[in-house]
């Protein structure tokens, strides 16, 4: 399979050792992964770079799992981000949730139950930007009757604008 | 005096249980690292019975992870023993070094923890006899404090050095501003008198000085 039609990750942990397993393990999987030992890595990445889904520890040095997530949704509102964690508590994973979280898991976890997480999480991309598309014909059919072209681009450049 | 460490008191409970949960999470680290390095073993070995090429190296890194991730492991238990048997005896002959070691160490499972320069002392003298539980409590409070003032990125010095009065003096210096809290906290004031130690700050803030009595009698 080319690169084009994988699932673009980017896999964001300060453990090294376990950051280049998983790694090696999810693109075994088909996944196309870029890897980030910490928070600020993880978001020059996503600004250089376009990513689908990210999964992201909770508990990193510097800048946190909950910054890196809150940055990141920020940014790119439909990246999908699942949380990784050592110990969960209800108070993280609230704080996860509130903030845009797609999911929260507990390591270890099942591989296979996180592979399927990010497929989810794929799929629930898609689904908003297939809204996104949706909702941008419907204004496109409704501003080519009432608007100038100039206020029809206009206004497709800011309903673009929420689909970084 | 007092024959065990008085669990009654929230500060030392507190403290035991913050340190416990800072090992556990390094232990399920360690565990998620052998268990994603298994993993791909696992398919690596899959891949190969199906008759796919796979690369030795890849076989080499997986195995050789797992083993220094075990070693890694035991080392940690062997610090978690270390500190749970520091509540034995509520006064002990103590190698300050050793306790400044461990301390280090699991100071050093923080995710917030800095670089640390430890000088071990010239003269080689650093007994003292006090509370071992205790005295990690103080260099482990003074440790939380000094990473929050240098960051991540900060790096800072401790020093032991033997006093003319017998007692020793932990220098902790390369202290930073950042995050700036006032130390000592209450707590730590209340921990460091346990054991009869005294705490000096440099004006500057950015050396501290904790001078631990070579006997502190009656202390717990």
């Amino acid at each position: 399979m080319s690169n084009e039609n994988k699932i673009k990750l980017l896999m964001v942990d300060d453990e090294v050792k376990f950051l280049e397993s998983i790694s090696k393990r999810l693109a075994l999987k088909g996944f196309d992964v870029i890897a980030a030992s910490n928070g600020e890595e993880a978001i020059a990445s996503a600004e250089n770079d376009f990513f689908d889904v990210a999964v992201v520890d909770f508990q990193m040095p510097g800048m946190d799992g909950a910054q890196v997530l809150k940055t990141l949704k920020e940014r790119h509102q439909y990246l999908e981000i699942i949380m990784l964690t050592g110990h969960a508590t209800v108070d993280s994973a609230v704080e996860c949730t509130k903030l845009g979280a797609f999911k929260f898991l507990e390591k270890p976890y099942d591989f296979e139950n996180l592979v399927k997480t990010i497929q989810e999480a794929y799929e629930a991309r898609l689904k908003k930007k297939f809204e996104h598309n949706q909702k941008r014909m419907d204004e496109i059919q409704k501003l080519s009757i009432s608007s100038s072209p100039l206020g029809l681009l206009r206004a497709l450049a800011r309903l673009d604008d929420k689909e970084k | 005096m007092n024959t065990t460490i008085d669990f009654e008191n929230n500060d030392d409970l507190a403290f035991f249980g913050k340190v416990n949960a800072s090992i556990s999470h390094e232990l399920k680290n360690i565990l998620a690292i052998i268990s994603e390095a298994a993993g791909l073993l696992q398919d690596l070995t899959e891949m190969m019975s199906r008759g796919q090429k796979i690369e030795l190296e890849m076989l080499k890194t997986c195995s050789q992870d797992i083993v220094e991730e075990i070693q890694r492991g035991f080392t940690t238990i062997k610090q978690m023993n270390k500190f749970s048997h520091s509540v034995d005896a509520p006064l002990k002959s103590v190698n300050i070094i050793e306790v400044i070691d461990l301390m280090i160490n699991l100071a050093g499972f923080l995710s917030f923890a800095s670089k640390i320069r430890f000088d071990l002392p010239q003269d080689g003298a650093s007994t003292v006899s006090t509370c071992p539980f205790r005295l990690q409590n103080l260099v482990y409070h003074t440790l939380v404090f000094a990473f929050k003032s240098v960051g991540v990125d900060g790096k800072i010095e401790i020093a032991v050095h033997r006093e003319t009065n017998g007692s020793a003096r932990i220098a902790f210096s390369g202290l930073g501003i950042l995050g700036k809290q006032p130390f000592p906290s209450e707590e730590t004031k209340k921990i460091a008198k346990s054991i009869g130690a005294e705490i000096r700050m440099a004006e500057n803030s950015q050396a501290i000085d904790i001078l631990v009595p070579q006997y502190s009698k009656n202390s717990v």
